[in-house]
């Protein structure tokens, strides 16, 4: 691992929760250390907690929707969960609605919609 | 109201004294002027205010003021000390704060500015008569008064703001009174709510909408959210473009938007104005809505006398 947000493995799913800011080379860093961790094992999905987080910049929003994006290339359903209400009112009015990636409330809800078959998108 | 607020609200500070009086020339030559004519003020001002309130008290509309003898000895004592205060030669912050306590006072009265400001007239012409009959010179009286007169037209733009400012604080009152009342967010079921918008919706109330809605969906963990425009006379681009903002939004904290309430009317303007609502759920009433939302949430309403094809109906749309 090269960054410093823990990844968790948790039976089939891939956890990653981002507890402090994320800077343009953490974002890049957490990227790299997912990816990698999902080409090691065979993970079912991946569930991003950004509950933790105060703020995040379209760059941010946009290494973590290709985040996703990257990981559905390697077959692995991405859910990003606990945007705060400011954080999503920010990143809609700058016009970057994360279109094409999953959300859900929180952790439990996250790992829920994992669970269902993966809704086409 | 203090008139203290006031002078907050009409940002009178130090600078904003010193433009004014530089607008007006209102210089410490005049004010200098002023003071000199203080014997002046003293002798007549007994005269002055008993002529003043001749007016006043003579017409109607100014006379249910002073509804009796006390009050009409309280307020000629009180004009006697705002006339013996033009001639103190001081135009500072203090004697601005006392001008902006009498404008307030007599804006709380009621007392309309028609009045108030027209009194203003008689007062000028007053002063003017007295100033011929004492001093004689012409030059003299020319000077005098240009002074005096700089001076009161300062109280009465000073009057005049504070008349402004009332009403300010009034709407803005009003305004936080509305903004309270216009995003009332219901839950209506276990993770469910709804918004029923009633009213127009100017962008500023559609920014409110969308923070409101997304601080709710979060605090209530809820699962979906109902917004009912049934109520919204006019849908423009700009509250349609909102709404799919809005919805964006929710989505991005994992939870959905219904938009019920929509009219064969609201149907054609969005069609005809290009705006793409594909990504929203879209029903004409709020009932079907609440079944939608249900559903989503696995929920369902069923009659007593059980019609499960509903539900599964309701399936088919969704898929």
């Amino acid at each position: 691992m090269t960054g410093p947000i823990p990844i968790l493995r948790v039976g089939r799913v891939l956890l990653a929760t981002i507890q402090t800011e994320l800077r343009d080379n953490v974002a890049n860093a957490f990227q790299q250390d997912v990816l990698l961790a999902l080409e090691r094992g065979a993970m079912a999905g991946l569930v991003i907690d950004i509950s933790g987080l105060e703020t995040v910049d379209t760059y941010v929003a946009r290494v973590l929707a290709d985040t996703g994006r990257m990981a559905k290339l390697m077959g692995v359903e991405t859910v990003l969960v606990g945007m705060r209400p400011e954080i999503a009112a920010t990143l809609v009015r700058m016009g970057y609605a994360m279109e094409g990636v999953q959300t859900a409330l929180n952790l439990q809800e996250g790992l829920a919609a994992l669970r269902k078959k993966p809704r086409e998108e | 109201m203090d008139h203290r607020r006031y002078m907050k609200v009409l940002k009178l500070d130090e600078a904003e004294v010193a433009s004014r009086r530089a607008f007006f020339e209102l210089t410490d030559e005049d004010l200098s002027r002023l003071a000199a004519l203080r014997p002046f003020a003293e002798k007549v001002t007994d005269a002055i205010v008993e002529d003043f309130y001749k007016l006043l008290l003579g017409h109607r509309e100014t006379k249910k003021f002073f509804p009796d003898e006390a009050t009409v000895r309280r307020v000629k004592k009180t004009q006697r000390d705002y006339f013996l205060g033009l001639f103190n030669g001081k135009c500072d912050l203090a004697y601005v704060e006392d001008r902006l306590r009498v404008g307030t006072a007599h804006q709380r009265i009621g007392l309309s500015t028609k009045w108030y400001l027209g009194a203003y007239r008689k007062y000028m012409q007053l002063i003017c008569d007295h100033l011929f009959e004492e001093l004689r010179d012409q030059d003299k009286v020319r000077d005098a008064f240009a002074s005096i007169q700089k001076l009161v037209y300062f109280d009465v733009v000073l009057a005049t703001d504070t008349y402004l400012a009332a009403n300010i604080d009034a709407i803005e009152r009003h305004q936080a009174a509305i903004r309270e009342l216009s995003t009332p967010v219901i839950r209506v079921h276990d993770r469910i709510l709804l918004l029923p918008l009633v009213g127009s919706i100017d962008s500023h109330r559609a920014n409110q909408v969308m923070d409101n809605v997304l601080l709710k969906v979060s605090e209530a963990q809820a699962k979906c959210i109902i917004i009912d425009i049934a109520g919204v006379p006019v849908v423009d681009t700009k509250v349609a473009d909102n709404l799919v903002k809005t919805t964006a939004a929710v989505r991005l904290l994992g939870a959905e938007t219904i938009l019920t309430g929509i009219t064969a009317q609201v149907a054609r303007t969005i069609i005809q104005l290009g705006v793409d609502i594909s990504a929203m759920h879209t029903l004409s009433r709020l009932a079907e809505g609440i079944e939608l939302a249900l559903s989503l949430v696995g929920k369902s309403i069923q009659s007593s006398a059980r019609r499960p094809t509903r539900r599964n109906k309701r399936k088919t749309v969704r898929t």
